[in-house]
């Protein structure tokens, strides 16, 4: 009995008349190290958010993954002689992790973003989790929203660039990365956000520049030297240079490396939102 | 009337500045009544076009910043990774074939974007009385609000292409034509996004419309390519697309080379805008979706 939240069944009232009963059932709940309950529900409150509308939240990073496929088969097969096979096989490992992390950003950014502006964030804040559960709960929910749509642009691209994964364990371990670095960026930026603009500026100015421009689209080994130097220090290449090896084999780095730096960064920016819930900066007067 | 003021009995009146006595004069008299106006309301009309420019102004960055910055992204991405593999298209290299359209793209996804959020804001927030209450006739609503995503468009328009211009030389073979396609692109854009923001109601219906119907037109419209080389089946259903004939258009001013008839462009544009006016003034007359 202890550990479940009581909840009248219809046909069958709680027991008045026992009074231990009723001591017992209204006793605070006990939980040991880890509040387990709290944990999995803040999680999947942020699964939910994230996910809810699935016909524009997953159909819409669905739907333009597949126009920048096609839009890219239609250049490549029209103006130019040769085909465009290997291309497609190129991008579309890239198109899949970039909508992962994008949506992953999303997901922790906009929800801690709405529910400041709706004075909702007590009821995170308040909720007896300390704050490395929170901060738990929102990598985890931000990372299974992001994979969630990953998989789905996976399935979609799957039609027209067939893929056949090499090294399963590395492209579930950089999925998972990715996603989780994106869903902290995302934690970070709530955090701090006030408006939606700060949101959108970090998107727009840091994330998708960054993402774009280290090869989601094309070769970076194609670049001058001094381009490909800077891109060493963008962490969101590891990710996708490891993501494709994964699923093509064809990597640019060395991808114990990659594993490496992604792991690195991951738990540093774990430490930052741990740290800013553990204040509350910007979160608590 | 004898209003003595009540300040006057407690203060000196010596301490208080004056207020100027309201003096029955004709002057005053004409001055308070209602304001007389002939065909057009020429001050409400330019406040609620003032109002419609200043309202992305304000936060420039997202709206004319952030665009440019993407197109300019897409540039760069485009370039390197199809640049080297792409032959000539029409005697020019592929960043130029690429630049024309690209502009084109930033110009008419703002101008949409512009006109649809205002409305459905509006809407949502509860204030789209403030633009159905004053006294404006239907054209000048349509006319104010679609002025203000044709003045987005443009401005971005601007300012992307001179962002290429540090990366591209730009050459406009035919300036006025340039001119002529962009408005008319704005304006077709402006237009349905008005029809949109008119006839959604929650956000989720207009990320519905910008997903699944404006960016696919836009990005399968020949901006990457040409559709000269596609197959004819494909290339029939490509002519069909409005963007097309913008993007062909444009891009005819810019580099003198067009896949398809220019002249059928101009024509399909003008007469689709001009549709899109009659249809937008028809809802703001009826009041469809916006009046109670």
């Amino acid at each position: 009995m202890s550990g479940q939240p009581t909840r009248s069944v219809a046909g069958q009232p709680p027991a008045i008349r026992d009074r231990k009963a009723i001591g017992q059932r209204l006793r605070p709940r006990q939980f040991g190290a880890v509040n387990w309950i709290g944990v999995s529900s803040l999680t999947r409150r942020q699964l939910r958010n994230g996910l809810a509308d699935y016909h524009y939240q997953v159909l819409g990073p669905v739907v333009s993954s597949l126009l920048y496929l096609a839009v890219f088969h239609l250049a490549l097969s029209t103006m130019q002689s040769g085909g465009s096979g290997d291309m497609l096989h190129f991008i579309a490992p890239g198109l899949i992790i970039y909508a992962a992390c994008e949506k992953a950003y999303e997901s922790s950014a906009a929800t801690l973003i709405l529910d400041k502006h709706e004075r909702v964030i007590v009821d995170m804040l308040m909720a007896p989790l300390t704050a490395l559960e929170r901060t738990v709960a929102y990598a985890v929910g931000a990372s299974g929203s992001g994979l969630s749509v990953g998989l789905a642009v996976a399935l979609a691209t799957l039609l027209f660039a067939p893929l056949h994964p090499t090294n399963i364990a590395a492209l579930v371990y950089f999925a998972a990365a990715g996603t989780i670095m994106h869903g902290l960026i995302g934690a970070l930026v709530g955090i701090w956000a006030q408006k939606w603009d700060q949101y959108a500026v970090i998107h727009t100015f840091l994330l998708l520049p960054l993402s774009f421009l280290s090869g989601v689209f094309y070769r970076v080994d194609s670049l001058p030297p001094i381009a490909q130097q800077l891109i060493g220090f963008n962490p969101i290449f590891y990710v996708i240079d490891g993501f494709r090896w994964g699923v093509s084999g064809v990597s640019i780095g060395r991808p114990l490396t990659a594993g490496g730096i992604v792991l690195m960064v991951d738990l540093f920016l774990f430490l930052s939102v741990y740290l800013c819930f553990r204040r509350g900066y910007r979160l608590k007067p | 009337m004898q209003n003595p003021s009540p300040i006057a009995t407690t203060v000196p009146t010596s301490t208080l500045p004056q207020p100027p006595r309201p003096a029955l004069s004709a002057a005053s008299a004409t001055s308070l009544g209602p304001r007389h106006y002939v065909a057009v309301n020429w001050i409400g009309l330019w406040t609620l076009y003032a109002k419609e420019v200043r309202r992305f102004l304000t936060v420039g960055t997202q709206t004319v910043l952030a665009p440019m910055v993407t197109t300019l992204l897409f540039l760069a991405i485009f370039v390197l990774a199809l640049g080297h593999r792409v032959d000539q298209v029409g005697g020019q290299s592929y960043m130029q074939f690429l630049v024309p359209g690209l502009i084109m793209m930033a110009m008419t996804q703002n101008a949409f974007a512009n006109t649809s959020s205002s409305l459905l804001i509006a809407k949502v927030q509860g204030n789209i009385v403030d633009l159905l209450m004053p006294p404006l006739s239907p054209v000048e609503q349509t006319i104010g609000v679609a002025g203000g995503g044709l003045t987005r468009g443009l401005v971005v328009g601007v300012a992307t292409a001179l962002g290429m211009w540090a990366f591209a030389p730009l050459q406009i073979a035919h300036p006025l034509l340039a001119v002529f396609f962009a408005v008319m692109a704005c304006l077709l854009l402006s237009l349905v996004g008005m029809l949109a923001g008119i006839w959604a109601v929650k956000f989720d219906h207009m990320a519905a419309v910008t997903n699944f119907i404006i960016t696919p037109l836009s990005f399968l419209s020949g901006t990457f390519y040409s559709t000269e080389r596609l197959a004819p089946i494909w290339k029939t259903v490509a002519h069909l697309n409005p963007f097309f004939y913008m993007i062909d258009g444009f891009r005819y001013a810019f580099i003198d080379h067009a896949d398809g008839s220019v002249v059928t462009g101009a024509i399909l544009l003008g007469t689709c805008n001009l549709c899109l006016l009659l249809l937008v003034h028809r809802c703001f007359a009826s009041g469809y979706k916006l009046k109670a």
